[in-house]
C-alpha cells in the first residue's frame, strides 16, 4: 500500500478518534476526525478524502444516513463502517447502501490493515479507470485545445493535414473561439516548428506602426526612427506568421503584404535593398470578409492569397457538447493554479453554463471559471457561485445584415459617449485603433 | 549544564522479569549504539485497569508514565500485563509518534496459539523487537511498508517472528537523524 490515504474518522466518542488517529499518523497516512456526521459533512466540503471511517451508533445524524449523502454527494469517497457487537443488521444495512467494508470494535489490528488495503486496492482500480478515461480523453483534444462536437472534431482532423501543407491559411470565427490556439497547433505540428510562431493583432496597431512592424525600418527612416529595427517578417524567418484581425488593416497595407506573399521579399521602410523572407502565413479574422470585398473595404486579390485553406470555428453556443468538457478542463486547470481541491460542478451550475450565450466564447467561459475558482470556498461550484454571469443578449436578427447592426451600435453608442472615441472604445471593449478604423470603414460620421 | 550522553532508559514494571530488561537494553545499545540505563522498577499500573476489558488501557499508562520524571531522554517500560487500546483487541506495544515514553508487554509474547511456551532466549527476542519497533516511533518513524525492516507493523506472533531486528536502510537513515535532532535540542539545555 504505497500510497497514503488521505483518512476522516467519524465518531462522536473522543478516545476512538484519538485511538484511531495515533494509529494512522504511524502509518503515515493523512487524518482529520469529526465527532458529528454534520461536521463531517462540513468538512467533505472543504476537502476531498478518500477514506471515512464511521461509527454507526451516533447522536443527531446516525452512521447509516450520513452513510447515504455521502454516497450521493461523493461517490468517489470509500465508507468503512464501524460497529459494536450486536448491530450485525445495521451493517450488512451499510454494506448494501454502498459501504466498502465494516469492522467490528474493537478489531485486531490486522483485520484495520487488511480493510485498508481492500479500499487501496478499490482506489487503484477507479485510478485505472480514470486512466482509460484519460486515454479516452486523448481523443477529444487535440494539444490543449479541447473539444467533443462534430464541428472540433473536424478541426482536430484537419490540423495535421493543414500543417504538412505550406499554403496560406485563414481562420474565421467570433472572438474568443480559439482561433490563435488552432494557429499555434498548425505551427507546431508543421515543419516550421523549430522557427518562431510570431502573432500580431492588426486590430490594436495604427496602420502607421503596423507597417514599421511588418517590415521593419532604417535609422531615420521616420521621424522617431532612432535606431534601426527589423521588422517581424524578417524575424519571423522560416517560422508562422499570425496574423489576428487582418480585415481591420487599411488596403494599403494589403497591397503591401500581397507582394510580400507574391515576392517572398521585402524592403525596409527607408531601406533600398530587398531581403529575402521565408514564413507560412496563417490569418484570422472575426468579420465576414466577402462582406467587406462588395463594400470595397477589403481587396479581393489579397483575400484570395491569404484564404487558400479556409477553417471555421463556430461559435460556443453552436457546439454546446463542448461545454462540459471545457468547463471540466478548467476547473481543473485553475484548482491547480490556486491550489484549491475542487472537484465538482454541481448539476444546476452545469445547466446555467450550458444555456448561457457565451458571447465572449471559450475566453469568456475561462474567465468565469477562473472568477468563481477563485472566489468560491467550497470544492463544489455551484449556481450561486456564477452568479456575476449576465443574462444573454438576444442573437441578431438574421434578415438585418451584420454590418448594418455594428454600424447602428457604434452610432449609438458613440452618441452617448458624444463621439470621444476613447470612452466609447472603453464602453465597447473594442481598443481605440480598431474603433477608429471601425468609425472610417463604416463611414459614421458626427451628424448635425 | 546536560553532560549526560543521549540515554535511553529501561524500566521493568510489575512482575517483569529484570533479566528481560537487561536483554532488552543489551538489544538496544547493540542494534542502535546507544547507551541504556537499567531504572528502578514500577508497580503494576492497576490504575489502567479496564474492568469490562480486563485489559490495560495502554494510552493511560502512557499519558501516566509520560508525566513522571526519569532522567533519561526516551524510556522503554517493559510490562507483563495484556495491553489493549480502544480501538483494538489488543496490542503488543505502543508508543506515540515523538512521544517521549514507549510501552512493551510480553504477556502475549511468552504463549504460543496453541499454547504451547516458546524457549525463553525467543520471548527476550521478540520482548526486544516490540521494544525496538516502539522506540522507533519515539524517534517519529513510521510504519515502514517494507517486511524486512523492524519498522514494519507485525499484528501477530507469526509476523513478528518473520520481522527482523534491524531496520532497513531508509528507516535507519531517518533514525541517525531523528538522533541527530534529538541529541542537538539536548545538549543545548
Ligand atoms: N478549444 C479550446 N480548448 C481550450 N481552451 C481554449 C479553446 N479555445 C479557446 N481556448 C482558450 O480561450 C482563450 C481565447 O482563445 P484564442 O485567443 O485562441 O481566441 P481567438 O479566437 O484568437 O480570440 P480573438 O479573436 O479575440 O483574438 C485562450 O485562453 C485559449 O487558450
Ligand atoms: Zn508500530
Ligand atoms: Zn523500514
Amino acid at each position: 500500500m504505497k500510497e497514503n490515504m488521505s483518512i476522516m474518522v467519524v465518531d462522536d466518542e473522543m478516545i476512538i478518534r484519538e485511538s484511531f488517529s495515533h494509529w494512522f499518523e504511524k502509518s503515515g497516512h493523512k487524518v482529520s476526525t469529526a465527532a458529528s456526521g454534520f461536521e463531517a459533512l462540513d468538512k467533505l466540503k472543504e476537502y476531498p478524502f478518500d477514506l471515512l471511517f464511521v461509527d454507526i451508533k451516533m447522536p443527531g445524524m446516525d452512521g447509516i444516513e450520513f452513510l447515504e449523502i455521502v454516497k450521493k454527494e461523493y461517490p468517489d469517497t470509500f465508507v468503512v463502517i464501524i460497529t459494536a457487537y450486536g448491530s450485525i443488521e445495521s451493517s450488512v444495512k451499510a454494506m448494501k447502501l454502498g459501504a466498502s467494508d465494516y469492522l467490528l470494535k474493537p478489531f485486531k489490528p490486522e483485520q484495520l490493515n487488511l480493510v485498508l488495503e481492500k479500499v487501496a486496492q478499490q482506489k487503484k482500480l477507479t485510478g485505472e479507470i480514470d486512466y482509460l478515461k484519460g486515454c479516452l480523453d486523448t481523443m477529444t483534444r487535440f494539444d490543449n485545445i479541447i473539444g467533443q462536437s462534430k464541428a472540433m472534431v473536424d478541426i482536430f482532423e484537419l490540423i495535421p493535414e493543414v500543417a504538412e501543407s505550406e499554403a496560406s491559411v485563414l481562420i474565421t470565427g467570433e472572438t474568443g473561439t480559439g482561433k490563435e490556439l488552432i494557429a499555434k497547433a498548425i505551427h507546431a505540428k508543421s515543419k516550421r516548428n523549430a522557427h518562431p510562431f510570431i502573432a500580431i493583432n492588426c486590430g490594436a496597431i495604427p496602420d502607421s506602426l503596423l507597417e514599421s512592424e511588418l517590415f521593419g525600418h532604417q535609422k531615420g527612416a521616420f521621424t522617431g526612427a532612432d535606431h534601426a529595427r527589423k521588422g517581424f517578417l524578417e524575424v519571423v524567418s522560416g517560422g508562422t506568421l499570425f496574423l489576428d484581425e487582418i480585415g481591420e488593416i487599411s488596403t494599403k497595407m494589403q497591397v503591401n503584404l500581397l507582394r510580400v506573399l507574391e515576392e517572398k521579399k521585402i524592403t525596409q521602410l527607408g531601406g533600398r535593398e530587398p531581403i529575402d523572407v521565408d514564413f507560412r502565413l496563417i490569418s484570422a479574422t472575426r468579420r465576414n470578409l466577402e462582406q467587406d470585398i462588395k463594400q470595397r473595404n477589403f481587396r479581393e486579390d489579397f483575400y484570395y492569397r491569404i484564404n487558400v485553406i479556409t477553417i471555421e470555428v463556430p461559435p460556443l453556443r453552436k457546439r454546446k457538447p463542448d461545454i462540459p468538457l471545457l468547463v471540466e478542463h478548467f476547473v481543473k486547470k485553475y484548482s491547480r493554479e490556486t491550489a484549491k481541491r475542487i472537484d465538482r460542478v454541481t448539476d444546476s451550475a452545469m445547466e446555467l453554463l450550458n444555456n448561457f450565450e457565451w458571447p465572449g466564447n471559450i475566453r469568456e467561459l475561462e474567465n468565469a471559471i477562473e472568477r468563481a475558482v477563485v472566489l468560491s470556498k467550497s470544492r463544489t461550484l455551484d449556481r450561486k457561485d456564477f452568479s456575476f454571469i449576465r443574462s444573454a443578449p438576444v442573437e441578431p436578427e438574421k434578415t438585418v445584415s451584420l454590418s448594418e447592426m455594428e454600424k447602428e451600435f457604434i452610432r449609438q453608442a458613440l452618441e452617448q459617449n458624444e463621439w470621444n472615441i476613447t470612452r466609447t472604445s472603453k464602453v465597447l471593449g473594442l481598443h481605440r485603433v480598431t474603433l477608429q478604423k471601425k468609425v472610417k470603414r463604416l463611414n459614421l460620421r458626427k451628424s448635425g | 549544564m546536560a553532560t549526560k550522553k543521549f540515554m535511553i532508559g529501561v524500566v521493568p514494571v510489575g512482575d517483569t522479569p529484570v533479566f528481560v530488561a537487561k536483554a532488552t537494553a543489551a538489544h538496544i545499545s547493540g542494534y542502535l549504539n546507544l547507551p541504556t540505563e537499567i531504572l528502578p522498577a514500577l508497580d503494576t499500573p492497576s490504575f489502567a485497569y479496564d474492568e469490562k476489558r480486563l485489559q490495560y488501557n495502554a494510552g493511560i499508562i502512557i499519558k501516566t508514565y509520560e508525566a513522571l520524571e526519569f532522567g533519561c531522554e526516551k524510556v522503554v517500560a517493559l510490562l507483563d500485563i495484556d495491553l489493549f487500546i480502544p480501538l483494538f483487541t489488543h496490542v503488543f506495544g505502543e508508543a506515540k509518534l515523538g512521544g517521549k515514553c514507549a510501552l512493551a508487554s510480553i504477556f502475549r509474547l511468552k504463549m504460543e496459539r496453541d499454547g504451547s511456551c516458546p524457549a525463553p532466549s525467543l520471548v527476550y527476542e521478540r520482548a526486544a523487537k516490540v521494544a525496538l519497533h516502539e522506540l522507533g516511533h519515539l524517534f517519529k518513524l513510521r510504519h515502514c511498508e517494507d517486511n524486512r525492516c523492524l519498522m514494519h507493523f507485525s499484528g501477530d506472533l507469526e509476523q513478528l517472528d518473520r520481522t527482523p531486528i534491524y531496520f532497513c536502510r531508509y528507516c535507519n537513515r531517518f533514525f541517525k537523524d531523528a538522533l541527530v535532532d534529538n541529541s542537538d535540542s539536548s545538549f543545548n539545555s
